[in-house]
Parts: structure tokens; sequence; C-alpha cells
């Protein structure tokens, strides 16, 4: 698609009223930011971003949305080739588990409460966990 | 929704006139309470008239360092501006159609004093 060169390059715009919370930038604050779990352990990196109406409808255009479940999943691939993983891919963290965004988001659970941790949790039971020694640390 | 559905989507005018793609999408943390933090609300859109990319948010933050990088990526998304959430009227296959008296504001926000 051509975007028109004239829209208003040299226009300066006025600017938006203070907002009284904090503001964030979806893909300055949150997306491919690190996810720690209460104990500061890494637990997965955010993929993407799931938004409602603030009704809970699915659609939220037309109306107030909100921010609901950050998302994780497999995204390597479909960001190589394009496209995104089907929704029932992605694994949901609610944002009210959230307990600061910084650097890193942090949240305030433990990581192994967490549907998005399963494949670490399956590796470590059924493979880690048969190899001799594989269930203690070193000695 | 998800919100890769919504990011790189060409923008257009409620007449059809091109005017961008969605570079970034902007929450404001006032939202009822759900946790230990506020319910991020969608604020906006922001729009840039030349290309879905962005670079560490050069055009949107009055970060000058380092020089030769900030002036390059502020003049590659010169024109970015902000559109509210009331003011995006359908988002469909074809990318997403403001309302007829969409007002755009500047992509700026005032960043919180360090502590």
């Amino acid at each position: 698609m051509t975007i028109a060169r004239k829209t208003h390059d040299r226009t300066t715009y006025e600017k938006d009223a203070p907002q009284p919370g904090r503001v964030l930038d979806a893909r300055l604050h949150l997306l491919d930011r690190q996810l720690l779990d209460v104990d500061d352990v890494p637990v997965t990196t955010i993929d993407d971003l799931e938004i409602h109406a603030t009704g809970g409808d699915a659609d939220p255009v037309g109306g107030p949305a909100v921010l609901t479940n950050l998302l994780t999943g497999p995204v390597l691939g479909t960001r190589i080739l394009g496209g995104r993983p089907p929704s029932s891919r992605l694994e949901r963290i609610a944002w009210s588990h959230v307990r600061a965004v910084d650097s890193a988001v942090k949240l305030g659970i433990h990581g192994s409460q967490l549907d998005a941790t399963w494949v670490e949790r399956w590796v470590r039971d059924h493979v880690i966990g048969r190899i001799p020694g594989g269930r203690h640390d070193p000695e | 929704m998800i919100l890769s559905d919504l990011l790189d989507q060409p923008v257009r005018e409620a007449d059809g006139t091109p005017v961008g793609y969605v570079i970034d999408v902007r929450f404001v943390l006032d939202g009822p309470p759900v946790g230990p933090l506020a319910t991020p609300r969608v604020h906006g859109v922001l729009v840039s008239p030349r290309t879905g990319s962005s670079f560490m948010g050069y055009e949107r933050v009055d970060v000058r360092s380092p020089a030769l990088l900030a002036r390059w990526f502020a003049w590659r998304h010169r024109g970015t501006f902000l559109v509210h959430w009331q003011d995006v009227a359908a988002i469909d296959e074809d990318g997403v159609t403001l309302a007829r008296d969409a007002r755009r504001w500047a992509p700026g926000y005032e960043r919180p004093a360090p502590a």
C-alpha cells in the first residue's frame, strides 16, 4: 500500500492530556520482555497481549477496552514466516498476576503455578528425572 | 482480540485515505485494580505514516542519544501520531479504519520522574 506522503510530515500535533496512571506502550514496555516469577526466576517472555471490551466482549472496538492477559507460546516460526499461532496454542497469564512492570515484568505467583511452564516440568519429570543423578543437586 | 492482529496493520481514514500503519498500542494503568496493579485501559493506537516497524520509541520519547540513531529513527517515523481508542471505528482484515472526526495527538507521553 502506498501511503500519501503529504500526511502531516511537519505538523506539530497537540500534546495529549496527562494521564491519571502510568502509560505503557505495548511494544516499548511489554512485548518480548522477560517474565519473572515471585522469586525472580525467569518464567518465559511475553509474546503477545490479549485485550477485551470492559464488559468482557471479545471484540474491543467501539467502546472502552482493557488488557486482560499476557500471552506466550510457540511464536518463533510465525515470526519468521508471518502470521501468528492459533489463539488456542497461546498460554494465557492473567494481568491480575502482574506485580510490577520494569525492565522485566514481575509476577506475584510462582512459575510452577502457570500452564506456560508445563513443557519444562514435563521434560524435568519424564526425561531429566530418569537420568541417573537427575533428581538431586550435584554433589 | 490478540494484539498482533492489530500491530503493523494499515490505517485508513473514514473516507478510505491511507494514513499509515499501527506501530504500537498505548495503555494507561488507570482501570479498576485487579491485583497489585490497576487494569491497563487501552488508550489509543500510535500510527506512523511510513512503516509498521518501530525501534526503541525514539519518535515518542525525548531520548536524544546516541545522537545519530536518535535522529535517524525520529526522522524515519516523522509524522507519527496518536489516535484515541474511541476514534477507532473498525478493525478488519483490511486494517484499521478511523472515525470520521478522529483527532490526531502528539505521540509523546509524560514519563514518571526517576525514583
